[in-house]
């Protein structure tokens, strides 16, 4: 019941707050905003290039360059060029993308070629300074230098477009998702126990006949619960910005995976957070001041964030990492995200986590007794 | 039963000093007897003063008694419960007041009747009849629903002591009630100690201001460096002197004998 009525407070005060409800959903909108503009900076001119190509001699080749052209949304269009010096001009004023010259008879003379000096010649003229006359110079030198050879070589990538982007997603987003986690949870646990300890407002309860360790979970638990709508918030706003970051769809970006992983996703992100709010927690109890205590926090902070990197340096760890808290998260995010996580291993990580914050929030409801910390001078 | 609802018995609290505080304190000791083997104790429906100067001992021994702190050494009953052995129950029976202890402005004086209340266990219905009451009696009703924050100090203070009660303790303890507070303030919490005790309860406070002793106290105990040096009836305690000469001249012969 009294565990009830410090829960209740803790969340009354968040909710009845308008500026502290705006104030956690606000990183998530400035994210999609900022990571949206980013995105269409990065993609948006790329789009659509409709190259006028002057063209001299002749060759099938054009033909492959217009399909593979086409393969891309670009199309091209050959210009006879009569004249060749007329024609430069034209690419150096960037009226036109580019001049190909093909020496006479190129298709036979290729055809013919027997190892000996090459008997045809293709000359392209283009200006790299131009985007689209680059863009088209890389195409087409890539059509003619497969060009009737003896063989060809097959590239046959096999990622597909979700393996591809997991991996940046699995690098970056356990990152992210334990930054934005801190980040949210900071101010408010700051606020709501060295806050109220240095105002004076914590003694208050502690005059109170409430236990302890009903005290620490009171307000850990709410806490948390606010402190993931802030991170929720954050995290929708990567996922919604994050396609026009890297210039495609939502669902080709995350629509590969499963039920089972977004859930397992899910009890991961679920499972670091009580662990972050119950460690700044901590801090915030020891501290004497709100200002020692972002001091503290600031330390906790590189240490998470270390944590959620490492597994990007460390190659192959081994199953010891899922009894280090966070850092097993990260890894088992990471995990799911390449598709390879056993269900033990995410369970194991989550269960290392609870166990983890309850043991922090024992330690909280311990400093709470303590007269040293709590009345001490 | 007797009617001594609090008593303490030979109480010791011992602190260790950081550097800090050995510099302030002009000494090289590590230990500081804060609170030397103190026994007093307050009557039933009475208003009991702890009258001693700074550093006398009268946080530490009233902390102690609301259970905040624990003694090294004697044992003190409040209501009928040890502070040591029961401090749990000794909280249910006790209204702890002093100055660092705040509200959180954010909340209004309603909220936080109904919150302190719970953290009571004080049943929904009897508390509700409580807070009419208490709202009523003390004028706070008029700002029931105003953040705390927006209060004037008096107003703050009156829902202050409001909330000390809302579990209807027998005992109120209240370390320095007037301290820092302006006259008019001052007057609400005076005016608010006697209404305590036309309602029956019993009060123990501390001060340094022999003024207050005079107009609220029933009996005074006085201590110096954590010793009572004598406690009695105010009558009693200064004969024919004012407390002020009564107090100077215990304390002259005490440092005389320590000298
Ligand atoms: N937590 C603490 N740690 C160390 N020393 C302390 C602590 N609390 C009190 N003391 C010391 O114990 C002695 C008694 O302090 P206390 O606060 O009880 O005195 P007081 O009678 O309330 O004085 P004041 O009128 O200044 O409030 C002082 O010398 C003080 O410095
Ligand atoms: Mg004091």
């Amino acid at each position: 019941m009294k565990l009830l009525a410090i829960a209740k407070k803790e969340f009354a005060r968040f909710f009845r707050d308008r500026r502290m409800v705006i104030s956690m959903l606000i990183p998530g909108l400035l994210i999609f905003i900022l990571y949206s503009v980013m995105g269409s900076a990065l993609w948006d001119e790329e789009e659509h290039y409709q190259f006028r190509v002057y063209l001299s001699g002749e060759s099938l080749a054009t033909e492959q360059i217009t399909s593979l052209a086409a393969a891309s949304d670009w199309s091209v269009e050959y210009l006879p060029a009569e004249d060749i010096a007329a024609a430069e001009a034209a690419v150096e004023e960037g009226e036109a993308t580019a001049l190909v010259v093909f020496s006479p008879g190129f298709d036979e003379a290729v055809l013919a070629y027997d190892g000996g000096t090459a008997g045809a010649t293709v000359e392209i003229v283009y200006n790299s300074s131009a985007e689209d006359s680059f863009a088209f110079y890389t195409l087409a030198s890539n059509v003619l230098s497969n060009y009737r050879q003896a063989f060809y070589v097959l590239p046959s990538d096999r990622a597909d477009e979700t393996s591809l982007f997991s991996s940046l997603l699995g690098d970056v987003l356990p990152f992210l998702i334990v930054t934005l986690l801190f980040s949210s949870a900071m101010s408010i646990t700051l606020e709501s126990i060295a806050g109220e300890k240095e105002r004076g407002t914590l003694a208050t309860i502690l005059v109170t006949p409430i236990k302890r360790s009903h005290l620490a979970f009171g307000k850990v638990l709410p806490l948390a619960g606010i402190s993931l709508i802030g991170a929720i918030s954050s995290f929708l706003g990567v996922m919604f910005s994050m396609p026009k970051l890297v210039g495609m769809s939502l669902s080709g970006l995350v629509g590969g995976y499963g039920f089972v992983s977004y859930l397992l996703l899910f009890l991961l992100i679920l499972s670091i957070v009580p662990v972050i709010v119950s460690a700044i927690a901590a801090v915030s109890t020891s501290a004497r001041s709100v200002k020692e205590a972002s001091g503290y926090t600031s330390v906790l902070m590189i240490v998470v964030m270390l944590l959620s990197i490492v597994t990007g340096f460390v190659g192959e760890m081994g199953p010891w990492v899922y009894f280090v808290p966070i850092l097993n998260a990260v890894a088992g995010m990471q995990a799911v995200l390449y598709m390879s996580i056993s269900l033990w291993q995410a369970l194991a990580a989550v269960a290392v986590n609870l166990v983890f914050s309850v043991l922090l929030v024992f330690l909280i409801a311990r400093m709470l007794s303590s007269e040293r910390i709590m009345f001490g001078k | 039963m007797t009617d001594e609802i609090v008593r303490a018995e030979a109480l010791r609290k011992t602190f260790t000093l950081s550097r800090k505080q050995q510099k302030i304190e002009r000494t090289s000791e590590r230990r500081k007897v804060a609170v030397d083997g103190l026994s007093f104790s307050v009557h039933s429906g009475e208003i009991y003063g702890l009258l001693g100067p700074n550093g006398a001992g009268k946080t530490t021994t009233l902390r102690m008694l609301s259970t905040l702190i624990s003694p090294d050494a004697g044992d003190a009953t409040v209501a009928g419960h040890s502070i040591v052995h029961e401090p749990q129950a000794v909280r249910d029976h006790i209204g702890f007041m002093t100055g660092e202890l705040k509200l959180e402005g954010f909340f209004t004086p309603d909220y936080l009747f109904d919150f302190f209340g719970a953290l009571h266990g004080v049943e929904r219905e009897t508390l509700a009849l409580r807070k009419r009451e208490l709202f009523s009696r003390f004028g706070i009703d008029k700002f029931a629903e105003v953040r705390v924050q927006d209060l004037s100090t008096g107003m703050r203070q009156k829902v202050s002591l409001v909330i000390a009660i809302v579990h209807d303790p027998e005992v109120v303890i209240f370390d320095e009630p007037t301290n820092g507070l302006d006259v008019l303030t001052a007057k609400v919490v005076t005016d608010f100690l006697l209404e305590l005790r036309r309602m029956g309860k019993s009060v123990l406070l501390s001060t340094h201001i022999f003024s207050l002793v005079e107009k609220l106290c029933d009996r005074v105990g006085i201590i110096v460096d954590g010793r009572m040096v004598q406690d009695g009836t105010l009558a009693a305690v200064c004969g024919q002197q004012t407390l002020e000469e009564r107090f100077f001249a215990l304390y002259e012969e005490l440092k005389g004998e320590v000298v």
